[in-house]
């Protein structure tokens, strides 16, 4: 396979100009994997998620999170809000492709006047807002925070614990890790933009895009809306599996080296049979071949499914966790131990597939690992990152240059506090 | 049968995919690719050992709903109707705005043709068990020398190279590994949460949207096309990103969190119960100035005036009675009266909504139209969940270029093989005689 066939280059003909704060990080920082020249435009202090923990060597300018999610991009200084910053942000329109502005709904609506205006006078830009609700709608005006939205899209009330026999919980509902509404809102719009650019292909206009928080974690419940839709039920949530609408059975096991285990088998006769001979690899006792639990598993299956789950606790305890995967996968069975994150970093798969780019930090004198790709071409990652995230006004000069700014301008510019 | 090609400008006007995908992971992004306006054909085989599992996945329409009905007929339990595979609900949410075919790959007639369209395609999608394309003859080695300019997407759960090429997975092992089901949850002693349902079967359908996108705006300029093996995992460790670092830079293990914030001094930063059976409201409190507002709307009770609350170090540093003390007030309240309470103040809170609340209440969801009404031909229309952006030139529509739900297994053979690929009516008798379509 080629590399020309990687599509890390794919966008680098793009110049999108960012302007916000966590809402937009990721998706820019996606745009910029496959090649997209991503510009920051941010405020003398810093845009907010600068400000966001946790933070290398207790650092407060060194934030792991916006380290994380503003790879290959650069930053220049501008005060956007400056009257006097105009000539240079239509510059800036007039060569760029698109604009992301992110943020809460009266921060954005207070650039949008203007950057409508812009795109007046490039025709091919195409303007993307990421807002908490969108920018029309009776909830539009709400405050939000990650959480929230986890909990007002729908997320929340599908994931946690189990209820007791009698279903009630008395364990709240959890939004699974942090920032998930952000990663989700963030690969819409990243879908968004590029189907504006295709659409720009065809005739070359450019478009508005008005990208809702709110309604990208709606589109993540799986069953639960066609199960209320369809059935008139509500599904219950339940630990470490889908959320039903009843109680299916616990599946967690812990393995001898105490990791848990997701492990199960679905009501496939091959995977029944990839047990039972898993069990005899292992020298447990079973009846799983015998005419006698062929019996139990027609009269009474929940029967038979229990005592299925009991063998699989047990055989997992009688392993180290990444033995059980590999003996299990073998088999094809899909097992995987629960893993930390960081268990990814040292995986010889991962190291294989270039899962995790190398980025220099020279602040640190050293290198991270950061996840860098989803994809690959068979040899090359799909989406390439090789600059960690930029320090604050760290390219304004050469985005000033770039703008074509003369130089009177620019000193006019520092004069009067623009950049 | 294209009701809607010229009724709107299309993103991916004149874009062919052929969709050999099943379950929710691979048809997630052509379903998107639909929206925008690609000719999507699904390919599906009736062998009941080769339907897509969701074909038969509960939940099912009711048993009463026509083809002239639908959603209107009222929702109702239902097991299915046995042998019918055009009655599910989620394979109805999954697959709008696709054809479907029916095509036997085990027959070489059927490989032929599937050969034949491959030729006059912009791009395949598929996600198969790793090899069985090959065991087919049908990988991307063979199919770009018929047709060079091809996208090959291909989306497993842990990559097709590497030494866990031939490792199977579901969304929530990809989930399982990649470190996710971990991150969720309350802290130690309590195992992971793990999430209620699959993100890394919707997350790499994002990607492989985005991937597309980006193949075929390159294909558009230059006409290279490419491979794309996509791993489930992978997006699930783009994720996973801060805790990665901060365990290199500190050697500190990832920890759980329950819904705190461990990271700003937000607090408090969780669910906390309101009246009724399992009703929650989610509460962000990220200054002082917000608390202090949600302690006048609490009724300002004694233990909220105490001055170890009174900063958020203090919150903080007693979060546990924190969480507790406020759950006693807020667990007398109504969630949504509450939720517009503080949210009069500027605290952001949102009640924890369950689908009810979601479809029948959420007037945002309402006002913006994010539920769309498109007919199918066996159970009549049903809302479908829509894109979550507006784009003011060329709109997303969940009914793509069929302005259909989801298709019959095999609903439009005539038309794609006949009209799209000009086989003729003889040909078409032979093929379905010899059980190739």
């Amino acid at each position: 396979l080629s590399s020309q066939s990687s599509l890390s280059s794919s966008l680098n003909e793009i110049v999108l100009l960012e302007l916000g704060n966590e809402l937009g990080d990721y998706a820019a920082m996606l745009l910029a994997g496959f090649g997209a020249d991503v510009i920051k435009l941010e405020p003398r202090e810093g845009s907010p998620s600068r400000c966001v923990g946790p933070f290398a060597e207790g650092n407060a300018q060194r934030s792991i999170f916006f380290w994380r999610y503003n790879l290959n991009k650069k930053s220049a200084v501008v005060d956007t809000g400056h009257l006097s910053a105009r000539p240079l942000l239509a510059r800036m329109a007039a060569k760029a492709d698109i604009v992301l502005l992110s943020g809460e709904l009266e921060t954005v609506e207070g650039q949008l006047e203007l950057w409508r205006h812009l795109a007046e006078q490039n025709r091919s830009l195409i303007v993307c807002t990421i807002t908490p609700f969108g920018l029309s709608g009776p909830y539009r005006a709400l405050r939000s925070t990650d959480l929230t939205q986890m909990a007002m899209g729908g997320v929340m009330a599908v994931c946690g614990y189990d209820p007791d026999a009698n279903l009630k919980y008395d364990t709240p509902p959890i939004a699974p890790a942090m920032w998930h509404a952000y990663h989700i809102a963030g690969e819409y719009a990243a879908i968004a933009i590029t189907a504006a650019v295709n659409f720009r292909d065809l005739g070359g206009e450019g478009q508005f895009i008005d990208v809702s928080v709110h309604e990208a974690v709606n589109t993540c419940t799986e069953i639960a809306i066609p199960t209320y839709i369809y059935n008139g039920q509500v599904v219950l949530r339940q630990t470490a599996r889908h959320a039903f609408p009843h109680v299916t059975q616990f599946r967690l096991s812990k393995s001898r080296d105490d990791v848990y285990m997701l492990a199960s088998l679905s009501p496939f006769e091959r995977e029944a049979r990839a047990f039972a001979q898993l069990a005899d690899q292992v020298g447990m006792e079973h009846v799983l071949n015998t005419p006698e639990y062929k019996q139990l598993e027609k009269e009474d299956s929940r029967a038979a499914y229990t005592y299925r789950n009991d063998l699989i606790e047990q055989l997992v305890a009688r392993l180290p966790a990444q033995e059980a995967f590999e003996q299990a996968q073998a088999l094809g069975l899909a097992w995987s131990p629960i893993r930390r994150p960081e268990d990814n970093l040292t995986d010889p798969h991962f190291n294989a597939r270039h899962s995790f780019a190398q980025i220099h930090h020279p602040e640190l004198g050293r290198d991270l690992l950061y996840p860098g790709t989803v994809a690959s071409d068979g040899g090359q990652p799909h989406m390439n990152y090789t600059r960690r995230a930029p320090g604050l006004g760290e390219h304004t000069s050469q985005i000033i240059e770039w703008s074509g700014c003369t130089a009177n301008e620019v000193e006019e510019l520092r004069r009067l506090g623009v950049i | 049968m294209r009701q809607n090609e010229n009724t709107r400008p299309w993103a991916l006007a004149g874009v062919r995919i052929i969709d050999l995908t099943w379950l929710q992971v691979g048809p997630q992004a052509t379903r998107i690719l639909a929206s925008f306006g690609a000719e999507v054909i699904r390919i599906e085989w009736r062998h009941p050992a080769a339907v897509d599992f969701l074909r038969y996945m509960a939940p099912f329409a009711p048993d009463h709903a026509t083809p002239q009905g639908g959603r209107s007929q009222g929702a109702a339990r239902s097991h299915g109707i046995r042998g019918n595979f055009d009655r599910g609900g989620y394979y109805n949410n999954t697959n709008p705005g696709k054809y479907g075919v029916t095509l036997n790959l085990n027959h070489p007639k059927g490989r032929d043709l599937l050969r034949r369209m491959v030729r006059e395609a912009n791009a395949m999608c598929e996600n198969f068990s790793p090899g069985q394309m090959d065991k087919w003859k049908l990988g991307y080695d063979e199919l770009r020398r018929l047709n060079p300019r091809l996208i090959y997407m291909q989306t497993t759960g842990v990559g097709k190279f590497g030494i866990y090429k031939n490792y199977v997975s579901y969304g929530p092992t990809a989930q399982a590994m990649s470190g996710l089901t971990f991150m969720s949850g309350l802290p130690e002693p309590y195992p992971p949460a793990g999430w209620g349902y699959s993100y890394l079967d919707h997350s790499p359908g994002y990607f492989g949207a985005m991937l597309m996108m980006a193949a075929l705006h390159r294909q558009r300029q230059n006409g290279v096309g490419a491979y794309i093996d996509l791993s489930q995992t992978e997006t699930g460790l783009m994720l996973t990103g801060t805790s990665l670092l901060e365990y290199q830079l500190t050697g500190q293990s990832t920890a759980r969190y329950g819904n705190r914030m461990p990271y700003l001094d937000w607090s408090p930063h969780g669910a906390y119960r309101c009246r009724g059976e399992d009703n929650w409201i989610a509460i962000s409190v990220q200054t002082d100035e917000q608390w202090r507002g949600l302690v006048q709307e609490i009724g300002s009770p004694p233990w909220a005036l105490e001055e170890r609350f009174a900063d958020a170090a203090g919150r903080k540093a007693n979060e546990d009675e924190l969480d507790r003390q406020l759950t006693s007030c807020t667990v007398f309240l109504d969630r949504y009266e509450l939720m517009m309470r503080l949210q009069a103040r500027g605290i952001p809170a949102g009640v924890v909504q369950k689908a009810p609340d979601r479809f029948d209440h959420d007037p945002q969801l309402k006002a913006r139209g994010y539920f769309v009404d498109l007919p199918q031909t066996e159970i009549g229309t049903w809302p479908v969940e829509g894109f979550p952006a507006k784009l003011s030139a060329s709109p997303a529509d969940a009914g793509g270029l069929t302005g259909r739900a989801s298709p019959k297994l095999g609903e439009d053979n005539d038309y794609v093989y006949r009209q799209l690929f000009g086989l003729t009516a003889d040909e078409l008798s032979a093929l379905k005689q010899e059980d190739v379509i």
